[in-house]
């Protein structure tokens, strides 16, 4: 039984660690409105931790985080009348993550990667 | 030593491309607290103006930015009267009321060129009216405060594989390889 235990905790570590290591990094830079981001991020069980404000390359915006787990998705978004809007979307989880928030947002036109 | 200057998607995406190919690799992280009256209310865009609209108000963005209210600015330890001008339209690149922020810089060196990303963080605004005992201002009084942002909006999460160094300064580096 000893065995049996410490070969499945011994596994799911191996597993967790691996889960870790698999993490993939994507970041897409999108002409989707930041409502239809959201809505696709949340589909995935993402929750949002908190928003902060950034000002970057002369201009302002307001940057929001999504967590699940140990997988991260930040959005940007430029605060004010800019147009067109592109936010700036940085994944920072699994391969599973990345394709599906990449196949939501394919969904809509002016994709570029 | 060339340096090449990114916004966020591009710098994500050169550091995933290293990844990709397996190369070694360290990215360099410097963050920074800065209150050199760099930001005032008068820059602002609207939506982050609003968040001063109980203590400040102003025409439209750029325009000079008054008080509305008598208040103590906790974080400078200064007290401000009704209809003080806190950041003149003329003005705009020294305000009055200072707002402090974090100035964070990611840079990677990849075959002797550098890439950084820079970014400020503002410090959030968080008004509250409490009971003061002081010279100008007594009894109940608007107090303007400031929270830094956490360090987990601040960071950019990378795999774990990927080493962040956090250094204090980026001094200048002499590439000795143009010497052979």
């Amino acid at each position: 039984m000893q065995h049996a235990a410490y070969f499945y905790i011994r596994e799911s570590l191996l597993t967790y660690r691996d889960m870790r290591n698999k993490q993939k990094l994507k970041s897409i830079s999108v002409l989707i409105p930041l409502q239809e981001v959201s809505a696709s991020i949340s589909q995935l069980d993402f929750s949002l931790d908190g928003i902060t404000t950034i000002v970057a390359e002369g201009k302002f915006w307001k940057r929001m985080l999504y967590v699940n787990g140990e997988e991260t998705i930040s959005v940007s978004e430029e605060i004010g009348d800019a147009y067109p809007k592109d936010p700036i979307i940085t994944i920072c989880g699994s391969t599973h993550t990345v394709s599906k928030i990449t196949e939501e947002l394919q969904h809509y036109a002016g994709l570029r990667m | 030593m060339p340096v090449y200057e990114c916004n966020e998607h591009q710098f994500v995406e050169n550091i995933r491309r290293l990844i990709e190919t397996s190369q070694k690799f360290l990215v360099n992280r410097r963050i920074s607290w800065h209150d050199d009256a760099k930001y005032g209310p008068a820059i602002l865009p609207d939506e982050e103006f609003n968040r001063y609209a109980i203590i400040c108000i102003r025409k439209s963005l750029r325009s000079t930015v008054f008080t509305k209210v008598p208040f103590i600015d906790d974080f400078h330890r200064r007290t401000y009267d009704k209809g003080e001008n806190v950041h003149g339209s003329g003005n705009l690149m020294f305000p009055r009321m200072s707002i402090p922020y974090y100035k964070v810089e990611y840079s990677v060196n990849v075959w002797g060129a550098t890439y950084f990303f820079t970014f400020d963080a503002l410090f959030d605004p968080h008004i509250v009216i409490e009971k003061r005992q002081g010279k100008r201002l007594s009894g109940l009084v608007h107090v303007l405060k400031y929270n830094p942002p956490p360090d987990r909006l601040l960071t950019l999460k990378l795999p774990t594989k990927v080493m962040v160094f956090d250094v204090k300064n980026m001094v200048r580096v002499i590439d000795n390889s143009s010497y052979f």
